[in-house]
Parts: structure tokens; C-alpha cells; sequence
């Protein structure tokens, strides 16, 4: 069937609007030992050219109800009600009959239209793309439709300009950031011009600049190109100046602004202060921030870095380029910044993974360290979670009764059966965190913990952290997540061309720092408000 | 550096650079050999750049100087008598012998280094792709997960040898550590295999529709042109090659050289790059 072809027959149902449900349900079939649960959505009508926010904490079945929406993606189980996209039927009657016309003159999609009508963006930038160069990957459902030469290669053009993506075009895919390999995906599928865009937590991985330009991108796909956008999404503040619509799958906590979150903690700061600076605080508000930082340095520190300078190879430029720098003992050390301003590099030689080629590093703490990698999945070995739990009890000396007590304390004991892999991203990184704790390192070395958590996650999360701080352990984490970082860190450090620009206790950090700051609001705010 | 092929459709520098490799091969004359070593070093000159070709001169030439030395000691056909080393003698017929296969080998050498820097898996896979449409596309999957692959078996084991609380106790255990970054990476990979499969199915892939394949190089008329001389001198080169040999041999005595406008296509076809790369020379030097 031609292009042309395909337009035509849709053309028919055009007044359709783009999502129809009634009493839609799924069921996946029953696993081994696992109640078999309903997951029942709501009744959703989404007009043509409108921007949907699906929101719902992790769980509520967003990803279940997108992929249902998408009939190569629909997993397979029970479903109940009906659906249709595009005035076509996707489940219901004659769902899955041909594409013979029914009394009312409904049909369903073939694979070929669907392919074409309703596109899909999920939620790994890395794991969807399937070439090696970029123009490839954006010819790659063209090629797949049997589209010919002369329409791939405008269709291919017309989505780069759209996009920019121009000047890196003939790029290795792998070479790409996080916040590209997202815009490839997305402007993979568009070649292919959806009439419905459907997009599974598109941002939850990429670091905050790239997320505000993706959706700035998906904005203008909405409004310059008419093409409808469902996008679900645990933080509805960043969808909010694009979305005409807001589905709530699930109840959610409402935003509190920083103060309230400022509020709880100050007394933790208070305490942490007089911890680490002892007698020499003068009272709050002293402003003399250069002499507490001196008193820290004079202090006994986990771990010292002295002019360290690193590059990956002889040709390159300086990655970094003289950090000095002291970890307190027994504190929570955030590492902040942007993309490549070398905070992970900066991780990694402290980590004792990289040698510094000037300098020095010295780690007192070096021998029981671990560090929790950005992907949890590096640490995943067996088949499921109690296994996992008890993988090094041979190395460290624990028994079934520790691993028992932190499956409990993390709530993953409902979940002992299961493959780590079939957890969910926030369960996946409670589980790295309960299998190094199970370690008992003295030094915890975390890289960009909260990629891809929910704000309830990232709460639980920064409460973990907090509290073995307050067992006397060290922890130095990397991340892009400035909310994160003012809530959960004791000392903050920015890095800079290559070197340390400033650190400074977290309440001092944030109150000096007028553009690179968090969230007046966010969620997490909410829940550390509510929680502590 | 850009290679001189660079402008031109990949079907150019294929033709050109299987054909040299070719008749290189099979011309194993002292003419013929020494117009190929030339012709090798000066593609290579501006295919790869003059450094990297003195580079590999670096091993190259004492390689074939060794093959040339080499074959006078085991082959004692020949009928001038250089000198005798105890009961052996070395004949001048088998030095020039030797000498001809040692410049072989350096002029396939350096072919070989040319054809590679000027067909990379792009360019091999537009020429070839439209022929193997499932090949060429999986050529580039597997191009896009190797170096997936490399980086995170590096994450793996970083994580391992940083996590010194969980230190393995003995050198068995640090060995079966490292067996687990392989099944670790095996999981990674097919769990997100099947998330990539779902990506494809998404645009799709398998949906019933004949693939088409996208192509990147667009063959002009100028690459056409290129192209017709290249196989016409190589045709050409090809049967005075043919002409030349079948009356020439090295021993007893080497034969006489002949007709010297036998040799003339065979000149032109390995000066060709160079041609090209001085045109473009001269476009430049014009615009100044």
C-alpha cells in the first residue's frame, strides 16, 4: 500500500477524535505465586491536536495503558472495555478481526497503518535506537514502510532541520549525549509523520537542560504540526506550559515550595553543622563561609584530592585540571553540575577506577568502599532478588537474617522471587543500595542516584542516604538533581573547567546561589515536607 | 585527511582500488611491479595521508627486503651466477625475482591500507546494501552494539573493582568475578534487546511492507565519467598484462622487457589518484 493510499482511508475517520477509552481494563496473565491484579484506567476522551499529560506515580499503569494504545506494543493479558485511536478500533469489538468493516464502520489498524498513524518514544534514549550512524537511525522506520528513495531522503532532511539536528547527522549514534539520542528517537518516529504521538516518561533520564529542550521540541511538534501528544510523566510541573490536558491515573502529592522542605531540614543542618565544625560555630547567619570551610579542611577528611588533573588521552583537553578537595567523614558530599563539567570523572578517580597523571588522591576509607553505578543494572548478577541479596555473603560475612532484615527495610521482600530485572527503576535502585549495604562499606560513592526516580523514590531515597550518614558512614554523590542535592547533601561542590568553583555547607550553597538553584517548587519538596 | 575518494560515490574508489589490487597480484613482472609500488605509495599519499604512509614504510620496506634476500637461498633456477655461498648458488634471476615479490607484497600492502581508509563500513555497506538489504542493516546493528557493549563491560567491571567492601577473598573467587561481568553484560544486553525489538516493531519493522534501503551517495554523471575510465584502463591494463606475461618468464634468463606502449594503460590506471588529487589541487589554487 502507498503512502497516498494510507492518508486516503484515514481520511475517512477524520472527525474522529485521536483516544477514545470506555471501561478499558488489563490483566496480565497470572505469574508464579503473584495475585493476578486488575490495573482499571479511567474513561478518556483526547480531542485531535491536543497535548495530554498522563500523570501517575510509578505503578499506577501508565506504561501498560501507552503500550495498550499502540497495537504492535499491547502486552499480552486480559482486556476488558475498548479503546480506539484515531476513530479505529484497538480493543474491543473486531479489535483483532482484518480490517473488515464492521456494521458501524469500524476498523481496526493493519500493521503497516499503525506503524505510520501512531508513534512511540519509550523511555531509554539508548535502548531504542538501533543503528550505528544517525542518519541511519532516521531512515530506519522509512526504510521499514518501504518508503521509496527520493520521499526517504525528504522526509529525512525535513526532520533533521526540524529538529537541528543537521550538523551531527552523520554521527555515531553511541557517541551521542542522552538528551540527543532522545531527540533521534523522536525524530525517528516523526519522519514517519504520526497523526498520534505517544511518549512513555521520554525525560526521566536525561539531565535538566536536555529535558527542558526536548519538551520544547515536543511542544512545537504539538502546536506548529498539529500532531497529537500524549506524554506520560511522574513530574507534571515540567509538561505543564505545553499541556492543554492532565489525566491523573494516580493520586499524587501537590507541589510545596522550597521553604516548606527548607523548613524541616534546618534542624538536621543545625545538628550537622555543629557535627562537623564543632566548637567553631559562631552562630547562624555569620556569613564568614571562607572560615567554616577552612575549619573543614583542617578536620580529618575521608578523603583528600589535591590538584588533581586528569584527561583520557595525551591528544585530549583536560578534563580536569587541579581539583582540590576534602570529603568530611561521616558526611553526605554532593558533587553538582552540568553536563561534561567532569563531576563523574571526578567520582571515579576519587573511586581509585581512574589514576590522575598529576596530583594526588588520598582515600583513607579505601578499603571497604562501593559505589552505586548510574545503571543499577551493572551490579545485577543473578536471577532473582534473594539471590542478589545474598550474592556476597560469602565475600562479606553476612547471613540470610541481614539480607531478610534490609529486603524488609527496603520493601523488597514482597518481591524475593522476582528478577531484578522485572523490578521497577526506583525498586531496581533500592536494590543496588540494600545489596552494597549489605557490604557494610564505610564510603559510598553514588553516580547520578536518581535518574529515572519518581519524586516519592528520590524522598525515600534521600532518607536512606541521610540516615547512614548518621551511622557514621560517607557518602559523595554526583548529580544533576539540584532538589535533590539540597535536601539530602551536608557539604556541596561545584566543579568548573576543571576545577572546584566552590564548596560550601548545602544551606549556604543554595542560599548563595541565585541561577543555578533548585526548584522554587517541586514534589520531592512535598514529600521531605511531609516525611521529613 | 580526507582521502581523494571523498567526493565521489564509494563505487569509484571500489572499482579503482579492486581493480589495483588485482592486476597487482597477478602481474608479477619488474615493470609492472615497480609501476604498481609507485602507484601504491602515491594513492597512499593522498588517500592516507604522507605521514601514516612513511609510517608504515617504516616495517614494510624491510619486510620485503627480506622476502627479496630470501628467495635467491631457496630457489637455485637461474643462469647468472652471482656467487656461490658454500655449495649454494645465488643467481642474479632469482634476486630479481625475489625483489619483484618483495615489491608485491609492499604494493598489496599498501592497497590494502588505501582500500581501508577509503571504503569504512558505511561506504561498503551503500555499495553493497542495496544487493543484501538484511545483511547491511545488520552490519549496522551490530556496528551500533559493539561499542554499546565495550563501554558497558568497562562500567561492570569498574563497578567491581572499586566495590573493595565486597573484595573477593581468593584469586578463584576475583576470577569468577570476572566471568560475571560477561553474564552480567549477556543479561544487559538481551533485556534490552527486547526493548529494542519493541522500538523496531514500533516503526515497522516487520509490518509487511518490502524494506527499501535508505542510500547516502548519489552517483552523478561525474562518477560515472570517473568510473568508465577507471574500468576501461583496467580492461585495458588487463590485456596488455595479459599480452606481456604470457611471453615473459624469469628464468633461465629473464626475458626482454618489450613493446613499451604495452605498459602505457597500466601507468595511467595507478597514476589515477594521484590525477584526481591534483585536479582538486589546482581547483583550490585557482580560487586564491
Amino acid at each position: 500500500m502507498t503512502v497516498e493510499e494510507t492518508n486516503a482511508s484515514a481520511d475517512e475517520t477524520d472527525d474522529a477524535p485521536a483516544i477514545v477509552t470506555r471501561g478499558l481494563a488489563f490483566s496480565y496473565p497470572i505469574a508464579h505465586g503473584e495475585a493476578s491484579l486488575e490495573i482499571v484506567w479511567p474513561d478518556m476522551c483526547i480531542n485531535r491536536g491536543s497535548f495530554c499529560a498522563l500523570v501517575g506515580e510509578t505503578g499506577s499503569g501508565k506504561t501498560t495503558l501507552l503500550r495498550s494504545l499502540k497495537p504492535e506494543l499491547a502486552p499480552a493479558g486480559a482486556y476488558r472495555g475498548e479503546a480506539r485511536v484515531l476513530g479505529r478500533v484497538v480493543h474491543g469489538p473486531n479489535a483483532y478481526g482484518d480490517s473488515a468493516q464492521e456494521s458501524d464502520g469500524t476498523v481496526a489498524f493493519t500493521p503497516l497503518e499503525s506503524a505510520q498513524a501512531i508513534g512511540f518514544v519509550m523511555q531509554d534514549p539508548a535502548a531504542q535506537i538501533v543503528c550505528d550512524t544517525v542518519w541511519h537511525e532516521l531512515a530506519f522506520g522509512l526504510e521499514n514502510l518501504g518508503t521509496p528513495q527520493n520521499e526517504m531522503r525528504r522526509r529525512v532532511a525535513e526532520v533533521a532541520h526540524f529538529f537541528g539536528i543537521e550538523p551531527w547527522v552523520r554521527k555515531k549514534t553511541e557517541d551521542l549525549s542522552g538528551g540527543q539520542k532522545q531527540l533521534v528517537n523522536l525524530a525517528s518516529v516523526l519522519a514517519l509523520r504520526p497523526r498520534v504521538l505517544l511518549l512513555d516518561e521520554p525525560t526521566a533520564q536525561l539531565d535538566p537542560n536536555a529535558v527542558k529542550q526536548f519538551l520544547f521540541l515536543l511542544g512545537r511538534v504539538n502546536r506548529e504540526l498539529g500532531i497529537t501528544v500524549i506524554i506520560a510523566t511522574h513530574s507534571p510541573e515540567d509538561v505543564e506550559p505545553y499541556a492543554t490536558q492532565r489525566i491523573d491515573l494516580s493520586e499524587s502529592f501537590a507541589p510545596a515550595t522550597r521553604q516548606a522542605a527548607e523548613a524541616v531540614l534546618a534542624s538536621r543542618w543545625e545538628k550537622r553543622r555543629e557535627l562537623f565544625f564543632g566548637g567553631e560555630v559562631d552562630g547562624k547567619g555569620s556569613g564568614n563561609v571562607a572560615a567554616k570551610s577552612g575549619g573543614l579542611m583542617s578536620r580529618d577528611a575521608a578523603i583528600r584530592v589535591r590538584d588533581l588533573h586528569f584527561r583520557f588521552d595525551r591528544r585530549e583537553p583536560w578534563v580536569l585540571r587541579g581539583i582540590d578537595l576534602n570529603i568530611a567523614r561521616g558526611s553526605v558530599h554532593a558533587i553538582v553540575g552540568g553536563n561534561g563539567c567532569g563531576k563523574t570523572t571526578l567520582l571515579r578517580c576519587m573511586a581509585g577506577v581512574l589514576k590522575p597523571q598529576r596530583g594526588s588522591v588520598s582515600n583513607a576509607l579505601a578499603g571497604s568502599q562501593a559505589m552505586l553505578p548510574q545503571d543499577p543494572k551493572a551490579l545485577f548478577v543473578c536471577d532473582s532478588v534473594a539471590e542478589e541479596l545474598m550474592e556476597w555473603s560469602g565475600r562479606c560475612g553476612y547471613g540470610q537474617r541481614e539480607a531478610d532484615a534490609v529486603a524488609e527495610r527496603f520493601g523488597l521482600d514482597a518481591f524475593a522471587a522476582r528478577h531484578p530485572y522485572d523490578l521497577s527503576g526506583g525498586q531496581q535502585q533500592k536494590l543496588a543500595i540494600a545489596k552494597l549495604l549489605l557490604a557494610d562499606p564505610q564510603l559510598l560513592f553514588l553516580d547520578e542516584p536518581t535518574k529515572g526516580l519518581d519524586p516519592s523514590s528520590c524522598a525515600e531515597l534521600s532518607h536512606i542516604v541521610r540516615g547512614l550518614s548518621d551511622a557514621g558512614k560517607t557518602i559523595v554523590l554526583v548529580t544533576h538533581d539540584l532538589d535533590f542535592a539540597l535536601v539530602t547533601a551536608d557539604f556541596v561542590s561545584m566543579p568548573f573547567d576543571g576545577e572546584v568553583a566552590c564548596t560550601e555547607p548545602v544551606d549556604d550553597f543554595f542560599a548563595n546561589n541565585l541561577v543555578y538553584r533548585p526548584n522554587a517548587k517541586s514534589r520531592l519538596f512535598a514529600e521531605i515536607a511531609a516525611r521529613g | 585527511m580526507t582521502n581523494v575518494f571523498h567526493t565521489y560515490h564509494p563505487a569509484v574508489a571500489f572499482a579503482f582500488l579492486a581493480s589495483a589490487l588485482a592486476l597487482s597480484m597477478a602481474c608479477l613482472h619488474p615493470v609492472f611491479t615497480t609501476l604498481s609500488l609507485a602507484g601504491a605509495l602515491a594513492c597512499s599519499c593522498v588517500c592516507r595521508g604522507g605521514r601514516a604512509t612513511l609510517l608504515s614504510l617504516r616495517w614494510v620496506v624491510p619486510l620485503c627486503l627480506v622476502v627479496a634476500a630470501a628467495n635467491p637461498f631457496f630457489v637455485a633456477s637461474g643462469s647468472t651466477e652471482l656467487f656461490r655461498i658454500g655449495q649454494r648458488a645465488i643467481y642474479a634471476e632469482a634476486l630479481a625475482y625475489g625483489l619483484c615479490s618483495g615489491g608485491m607484497f609492499a604494493s598489496v600492502f599498501l592497497w590494502f591500507a588505501s582500500y581501508s581508509a577509503c571504503m569504512d563500513s558505511e561506504n561498503s555497506l551503500a555499495l553493497f546494501g542495496n544487493f543484501l538489504p538484511t545483511v547491511s542493516l545488520m552490519v549496522s546493528q551490530v556496528l551500533r552494539l559493539v561499542p554499546q557493549f565495550v563501554s558497558r563491560g568497562q562500567a561492570i567491571s569498574d563497578v567491581q573493582d572499586c566495590a573493595s567492601a565486597a573484595a573477593p577473598r581468593d584469586k578463584r573467587d576475583a576470577a569468577r568475578g570476572r566471568m560475571r561481568v560477561v553474564s552480567v553484560l549477556m543479561g544487559w544486553g538481551m533485556e534490552d534487546a527486547l526493548e529494542r525489538s519493541d522500538a523496531m516493531r514500533a516503526r515497522g519493522y516487520d509490518c509487511g511492507a518490502r524494506r527499501t534501503t535508505y542510500a547516502r551517495f548519489h552517483f552523478g554523471v561525474r562518477d560515472a565519467a570517473v568510473l568508465a575510465v577507471v574500468l576501461a584502463l583496467a580492461a585495458a591494463s588487463a590485456v596488455c598484462a595479459w599480452a606481456v606475461l604470457s611471453l615473459y618468464s624469469f628464468y633461465p634468463t629473464m626475458s626482454a622487457v618489450g613493446a613499451w606502449w604495452l605498459f602505457v594503460p597500466y601507468a595511467l590506471l595507478m597514476l589515477a589518484p594521484s590525477a584526481l588529487w591534483l585536479r582538486e589541487w589546482l581547483d583550490w589554487r585557482s580560487c586564491e
